[in-house]
Order: structure tokens, then sequence, then C-alpha cells
């Protein structure tokens, strides 16, 4: 096949694949939003939208795939001829530690249902045997850890290969039981059921509610422009979805090419060097790479503060006046800084492109180190863009009802609102790629993973080039969320601002803050191109020390996030009032499925 | 109200323009859905304005003349309807000085602990509402969490959650329950560990220090003149607390203070009533101490208070005394008497008058709200639109006391 053909039919993906992120992460978003409220006040939030399953369907649902994994593990191990002779070790050490992994959780999941609905059967009653279902997971981590510890001291030993083998077939062995065992289990146990509830944690719920919208009555105004009426939420929902176009997702994926100028998809398992990208069958992961790079952010993203305005004025509806006027009034004070605050990464980086920004980041150090005020100043006005709390005027429910579009229903308002949750996610994402390494993780380079401080390595594993792209993939969706995450908390946090101390906010303080970055960037970079070699390795090393502290912190945070897991819902009762005992008497509320 | 934009010069106009009327309310997020502001704006800021209450207006105190004196309660309840309790007390203390009863100390003991429980959840609303309607989402999630904890509690004792009626006329309806005191311990802890919580995220915070310091500021002799009383009047700084000038029930023996603010701003009205709500929990705390375990609730007073129900099954004078009770009501002596008591937005005041039959010939009723609502025109005017939020909720308007 033509490579052209294969690069445009890839492009178009990739758009679509960026679009679905966009909106899928916007949907997780509004669920989130309202689960974190939900928690606030010790409830589970919106669970009500469910699709029921016939319990044939369902079990088949169960069973089906958990046949073709729990096949497809043993066959690519026995037909793989390559695995059998060289790498033994490194997949003997993937294939046993996901052995290990489905097994416990498998047992996890189960007990967990056991301990809700009680005893049923003799396996259940074997695995409440163990007491507290924590207990499963810490013998999971041991063997984790066990295992581990075997295939490093036996590395390159006659013993060692023989425990590869054990880890690759037992393993292989041990993994499609687990599968096919926990998923037989979960079809036998609910053979009795008349159908099976797919809640999917709630996440129906925001899906529901946006078909809902498309039902309900597209309501204009009497009086209203109609056609402004109606394009405007276009003009908002549009920029918001395509400004994550320059943003790259990944590092570039080299393909092989043939002598006839074919794919060769072999070259993605295979090692690639360190230093560099390929010319050839190259796939850049964002879907376009225009040398403007974020100026195309900033045209696009105060184009939707457009739709803003032009909503108000449509609406013949004085309070969606004046929430247009703050819409626009908003936008021109904190387009002007947030294009100001990024002079400095501008000037550091030596590009506009986000993707030779990320390049740079990952050659050096991250932005956030060496822009930090920029790095606060952006996402403040990125807030302020996405016109959520503190910076939510322009709709202001308390104050002017809901602002530019408190004469919008049905699909129209459904895309208002949607535009502001993929503004939170695309802020994010560009924030991530410009001052967060985009997807570079500290140590991890083109070849593998290198620990080094200055010229000192330290450790190296190289790792197929697939693996490395399909890493930094995560790791930049992780970001994003994460500062999609932290955005949401904002939200629940901060009261809203007032007209005049915004405007205060972005002219005084915002404004000259940015200009004294670019004034204080500026003679920092004088000072780095006069400085001696010496002061030039040492900021290297100061560069992987801060690689190596962003390191420690994501460990220690998944280390939190484990605890925080596994630590005991406190669930205090103050007093048991005569209702309460009432409905112990009666049986307890225990196995009600709480809905809210 | 209309007149408003007919009196417009514009010949003193520079440009051709006038100014924007705005109608604010009844439904309104920030109204509660029961008052209306008529707006005069500039841009955003309100040169002119207009506060029209009334639209929760039930015809209160004419619906009390047609029952008897018990048969009010479930009205007063219906008042300020996030602290009923204080209503019910302070109601049946104007018939009870009327009466010339006087209720035993373990009741007096029993209404000042529901009645300062009732002043918490009256306050953890208001501020919380406040922070909520700034936008600040968690704070009040947290206080709704408390005045949760209240009213459960609220449940427990009288059966109801929001409107208990639980009042009577020389007495209560019921005794304590048994767990009584250690629920109370249980949930002022909680509360006070709440408050310490919105302490923490709010009074650290810029915004909503911005948002309320210097807003709405309304000077001592306009507080005076326009009859505020309550939180909103002690944090103009004037330490006017019924409980402490004119002492009731046992207020005179309890150990507390009364916070006063300095500024008379929203922010120091926001802040009497967190320090009220600390206050409160100490006079629940003496007062626990205090009050006796055993002992009658109601006064000894057959023409008062309904004989125990076995004795209406079994006796001939118990069933003839229910009867005469329930039928014709109690009969409270002709006179007319103010009695007034600290509400929890300020002076909730009885104005009742007997004729001697068993129903009221008029229940008057002076609301805190009334006058407090008041004076909003002149606290918003001059301010930006935006600050109608924290002014309004500061000044805790409550629709069913204010309109009656």
């Amino acid at each position: 096949m033509n490579l052209d053909w294969v690069m445009v039919a890839l492009s178009g993906l990739k758009a679509f694949a960026v679009v679905m992120f966009a909106m899928n992460v916007a949907v997780l978003l509004t669920w989130a939003d309202r689960r974190q409220g939900a928690a606030i006040q010790d409830r589970v939030g919106p669970n009500r939208a469910v699709i029921w399953l016939p319990t044939p369907l369902a079990q088949g649902l169960a069973v089906l795939p958990a046949i073709a994994v729990a096949a497809a593990l043993p066959a690519y191990v026995k037909f793989n001829a390559e695995l059998r002779e060289s790498e033994i070790g490194g997949a003997s050490l993937v294939i046993s530690q996901l052995a290990i992994f489905f097994v416990w959780f498998t047992a996890l999941a189960i007990a967990g249902k056991v301990r809700n609905r009680g005893i049923r059967n003799s396996f259940d009653a074997f695995l409440a045997g163990f007491g507290d279902p924590r207990r499963i997971v810490y013998v999971g981590f041991a063997a984790h850890a066990v295992t581990l510890a075997l295939g490093a001291f036996f590395r390159n030993t006659s013993t060692g290969d023989a425990l590869a083998q054990v880890g690759v077939y037992g393993g292989a062995a041990v993994f499609s039981f687990a599968v096919l065992f926990g998923a037989g289990y979960a079809a036998y146990s609910i053979r009795h059921e008349p159908r099976v509830g797919l809640r999917l944690i709630g996440l129906l719920h925001p899906a529901a509610d946006g078909l809902k919208t498309l039902f309900k009555e597209d309501f204009i105004p009497p009086k209203a422009d109609r056609f402004l009426h109606s394009v405007a939420p276009l003009i908002s929902f549009f920029p918001a979805l395509v400004v994550l176009g320059v943003v790259p997702f990944g590092d570039t994926l080299c393909f092989g090419v043939d002598e006839q100028g074919g794919l060769l998809l072999s070259e993605l398992m295979a090692f690639v060097p360190k230093e560099g990208v390929c010319t050839e069958g190259a796939l850049p992961l964002g879907v376009i790479d225009l040398n403007v790079g974020v100026l195309y952010f900033f045209a696009l993203a105060g184009t939707g503060i457009v739709g803003a305005a032009l909503a108000g004025w449509a609406s013949d509806n004085k309070y969606s006046l004046l929430g247009g006027l703050r819409a626009a009034s908003q936008m021109v004070s904190y387009e002007v800084t947030m294009g100001l605050t990024l002079i400095g990464a501008f000037m550091i980086y030596g590009s506009l492109r986000v993707d030779a920004m990320i390049r740079w980041q990952a050659e050096n150090t991250w932005g956030v180190f060496v822009q930090p005020l920029g790095f606060v100043m952006f996402f403040a006005a990125a807030v302020a863009e996405s016109k959520r709390i503190p910076f939510d005027l322009p709709e202001g429910e308390s104050e002017i009802v809901a602002g530019y579009y408190t004469e919008y229903a049905g699909m129209k308002f459904a895309m208002f609102f949607f535009a502001e949750y993929i503004a939170v996610v695309t802020s994010s994402a560009l924030l991530a790629a410009i001052f967060l390494g985009g997807w570079h993780l500290p140590f991890i380079n083109r070849a593998g993973l290198e620990i080094a401080i200055g010229d000192a390595v330290y450790f190296t594993q190289q790792l197929p080039h697939a693996l490395v792209v399909v890493i930094g993939l995560l790791g930049f969706i992780l970001k994003t969320i994460a500062l999609c995450w932290v955005q949401l908390t904002i939200r629940w946090t901060l009261p809203r601002f007032r007209y005049d101390q915004l405007m205060r906010l972005g002219w005084r303080k915002l404004l000259p803050a940015s200009l004294a970055n670019i004034l204080l960037t500026g003679m920092l970079i004088l000072l780095v191109q006069g400085a001696g070699a010496k002061f030039l390795s040492g900021l290297e090393i100061a560069a992987d020390l801060t690689m190596l502290a962003v390191a420690l912190l994501g460990i220690y945070a998944v280390v939190q996030l484990v605890l925080f897991l596994l630590k005991p819902p406190r669930k205090r009762r103050l007093y048991a009032p005569s209702a309460a005992q009432f409905a112990a008497a009666m049986g307890g509320t225990r196995n009600a499925r709480m809905q809210a | 109200m209309e007149a408003l934009d007919q009196d417009l010069d514009d010949a003193e106009l520079e440009v051709a323009s006038e100014p924007m009327l705005l109608n604010v309310g009844p439904a309104h997020p920030a109204m509660h859905g029961t008052v209306r502001i008529v707006m005069e704006l500039s841009g955003e800021s309100i040169e002119r304005c207009d506060v029209q209450v009334g639209y929760l207006h039930r015809g209160f105190e004419k619906m009390c003349e047609r029952g008897t004196w018990t048969q009010v309660f479930p009205y007063v309840d219906r008042l300020n309807y996030v602290s009923p309790m204080l209503n019910n007390v302070g109601f049946a203390m104007a018939c009870e000085k009327l009466l010339g009863v006087t209720v035993p100390d373990r009741c007096q003991y029993y209404r000042m602990i529901l009645g300062e429980l009732a002043r918490m959840s009256d306050h953890l609303t208001c501020d919380g509402a406040m922070a909520m309607e700034l936008g600040a989402f968690t704070p009040f999630l947290w206080m709704i969490k408390g005045r949760e904890m209240i009213w459960d509690l609220m449940e427990e004792e009288t059966g109801a959650r929001l409107t208990h009626s639980f009042g009577r006329v020389g007495g209560m309806a019921q005794p304590p329950t048994d767990g009584f005191k250690e629920n109370v311990k249980a949930v002022t802890k909680q509360i006070l560990h709440i408050i310490e919580e919105v302490e923490r995220l709010l009074l650290g915070n810029r915004i909503f220090l911005d948002r309320l310091e210097n807003v709405g500021i309304v000077s001592q002799e306009d507080a005076i003149s326009l009859g505020w009383t309550g939180p909103c009047l002690r944090a103009t700084g004037i330490p006017y607390d019924i409980r402490k000038s004119h002492p009731y029930m046992k207020y005179g023996e309890v150990d507390f203070d009364v916070p006063v603010g300095s500024a008379s701003d929203c922010f120091d009205r926001f802040m009497v009533r967190i320090e009220e709500l600390k206050q409160s929990s100490r006079i629940i705390d003496q007062c626990l101490e205090r009050m006796p375990d055993s002992g009658p609730v109601n006064v000894d007073d057959p023409r008062v208070i309904l004989p125990p129900k076995e004795d209406v099954y079994t006796t001939i004078e118990g069933t003839i005394q229910h009867f005469k009770i329930v039928m014709e009501g109690l009969k409270i002596p002709a006179g007319e008497v103010y009695s007034y008591t600290e509400g929890g937005n300020g002076e909730l005041g009885f104005y009742i008058v007997s004729d001697g039959s068993g129903t009221p010939y008029r229940v008057r009723i002076r609301p805190p709200c009334y006058y407090i609502t008041g004076g909003l025109e002149r606290v918003i005017t001059g301010q930006m639109m935006a600050d109608v939020v924290p002014c309004f909720g500061s000044l805790n308007m409550i629709g069913g006391e204010c309109d009656r």
C-alpha cells in the first residue's frame, strides 16, 4: 500500500482520537465533578443511569473476552519462536508479574463482593477465611516482590534461565486460569439474576444526561436574534474542540519502511537510538504540527468567547447581556496575560511549536522548573479562559442567573456546558505540554530507561520503541487528567471574584508580573549564555536533579494512592437515633443499593 | 416601584443613554424565591434600587386567631423555618407570661439547649449559604452536614426534622429522651470541628475576604434607626443581645460572651455568626451540666397541661380535663403582653392579646428579618451587582418570618 495514503488515513484516525479524547475526558470530568461534590456530603453521586442486560448476554460478555484473552497469551508464548530463545528474561518478568497481578486482583474483587453480599458457596467461604480482603492485597504485593527479587538475584545464571522458563510458561498458565476463573465466577454468580444492570460506576449517568438534552425543547426567545442565538453555541463549542490539534500526545512513532515503500510494523518492537528521530515512516502523534503552534491555540481560544458574547447579545435578556459583556471583557483582559506569560517560555524553548518545546524539556528539564512564575500565571489565566470558578463571572449563577446561557435549553445549552469542560481538558493538555514535559517522563528517552545524573549513569534498561511511546502517551494522559482534577478541586474550593477584582487581578497583578517574568527570563538567558562550561555542567546536573525529584515525587504519589486505597473507610455514626435503630432491627439498610 | 423610570432627566446625561432597569427576583437564585429587587444599574453598579417583600405572605397572624392557643405552635414553626424551636419557645413564653406560670428548671434548660441548637442550625445555614452563593461550595456542604446532625437530633427529640411543633404552653410536648445529653455532646463536638474546618478553608482565602470586607457597610445609627437586632446589629459593634440585656429562662446564670463586630460589613456579620456558634456550644455545655436528669418538665397545673393518657382513658376527671383543653383550648386570662426572645436573626417578639376565651384575640409578631430587610436598600445602593449576593446573604432574610 502507498505510504502517503496510510499516513493520510492515520491523520484522520489521529484527529478522531483527539476529538474523542477531549469529549470523553470532558464526560469523565462531569462525572468526577459530581462524584467529588457528592463525596463531600458522604454520598455516592449520580448513579441511576443503567443499561439492563439479559443474564445470558451479560454472562457471554464476561466469559467470551476472557476466553479470548486467556487463549491469546499462551498462544503468543507458544508460537513466538524468538521469545523462546532470546529475551526470555524480560518476557518472563512481564508475564509472571501479570499473572500474579491478575490472581490477587481477581481474588480481591470476589472477596469484596462476598463481603458485601455474604457467603454463598464454599469458595466464598474459603476467601472469607482470609478475613480482611486487604490481606489478599498484601499477599499479592509480597508475591510481586518475591518474584522480582528472584529474577534479579538469579539474573544471567542457569538457575535463572530455568526460572525464566517457569515464569513464562507457568505465568501464562496461571494468567489464563485467573482470567477464566474470574469471568466464570462472575457468570456463575449472576445465573439467578433476572437481568444485570450495567452502570459503569455511574459513568453512564453523564452520558444519559447528554443524550437527554437532545430530546429537550429547543427554545428561542421570541425577540431574540434567531440566527445568532443558534450559531453562538457552535462558535463556543468548535474552537474548544479543535485547539487540541496542535498538542502532540506522544513521541514520534517510527514505522520501518521496506524496499517497496510499505510499512514495516516489526520495527515498532525494535530498539531505537537515544538521539534523533527517524526521517522515513515517522508518525508524529499529534494531529498537526503547525509552525505557529501555540499561536493557533490563542487564536482559537479567543474565538470561543465570541460565542459567549454573541449568546449574551442575541438572547434578548438583560442577565444574558451582562454575562456576555463580562465574558467579552474577561477574554480581552486574560488573553493578553495568557500570551505574555508564555513569552518567557518561548524565549527559553526558542520555538512556538509544541513538539519542539517538549523535546527541549526532554533534553533539559521541565518548563515548570525554568518558568515557575510563568506556570502559575498561565494556569490562572487558563482557568480564567475556561470560565470556571473562581473566574465564572460570565455565568455567575447566584448573581446573573446563568449569565450568557440563561436563555438556552436542550442541546444548545449542553454545547456551552460541554465546551466549558472541554476547555478544561485542552488547557490542562497545553499546560502539561508546555510546562510539565508533555509526553516526557523522567529518565525515559527513546532508547529506554536511563537513570543518570550529569555524566554518571546509574542504571540503563533498553525498551522497545513502541513501549516507550506508549508509556509517554500514558504519561501525558495522566498529567492532563491530574491537571484537570486540580481544576475541579479549585472549582469546589474557591469563591468567585467580583468583576472589578477580576479586572484588577488581570491588569494590575498578572500583567505586570508577566512582564517582569519576561525581563527576568531575558536576564537569566543572557547570564547562562555568558557563563563558563563549569556552570553549564552544573546546570545540567541541577536539571537532572529536578527530574530525580519529579520521579521521587511520582513514586511517593503512587505509594500514597495505594495507602489511601487500602485505608479502611471512616464510617462514623455519632449516635444511633430511633430511626436508625428501627432500620437496624428490621434487617438494616446495608444491602440496599445507595443511589442518588 | 414603577415610578423609578419616570423621573429620568435625560438632559443630565452626556450620552443619550439610560440606566438599565433590572428586575431581580422573586424567582432569582440569590433572592431565595421571596424578594424582588428592582435595580437601576449603571454598568455593574447599583445606582438606585427598590426592595419589595411580601411574596411569602400567608396571612399568618390572622390564621392564629381561628384556633386554640396550642394550635398556634405549628404556625410559628413556619416563621423562621431554619430555627423553628426558637419560635416555639418564644411563643410558649409569651403565653406563659400572660398566664403567669413558670416552667420547671428542667424544662427551662431543655428549652435552652434545644433553642441554642436551633440557633446553631440557623447560623450554619446562613454562613454556609453565604459562602455557597459566592461560589465556594465545599463549606456549604460541610455546614449543611452539621445542620443535618442537629436535625437528626431534633428528630430524635421531637419526631420531626423541620417543623417540630414541640413547644407547649407550660412545658414541652415530651420530656428529653434517655440519651439526650450524650447525643447533644456528640453533635456539638462535631459541629465545632466543622466550624474549625470552615474557618481554615475560608478565613485564609483572599478571594473570600475581598468579597466580604468593606462590602455592605451600615452605620450604627442607621442600624438602630432601622430597628435592626441580632447578629446584624451586633456586627455594627452594639452588644445588644436579649439573652444578655434582658435575660430570660436561665440565660442570666450561664456564662457566655456576646461577639460584636467593628466594621459592620458583610465579613463582620459572617464572623459574628461563626463566633455565636461557638458561644451557643458553650451555653449548651453549661446547660447540660446543670439540667436535672429527672423531674417534671411541665408545670403542675391541670388547667394548662394535658393529663397523662392513661388517666384520660381510666378516670372521669382526666377525660373531662383532656376534653376541655382540646375542645375549648386552655384559658389564658384576658389581657395583653409583649414577650421577646433572641431568635436566630434578632429580637423575636410576640405581642399577644387574649380576651379570656380559649382562642387568641390577636397574635402580632415582630420578626427580626422584616426590619433587617428594610435596610437592604441602604446596604446595596452604590455597591456592585455582584455584591447583592453577600449583602443579602449576610442579612439572612428568611421569607417565612419576614412576610409572615
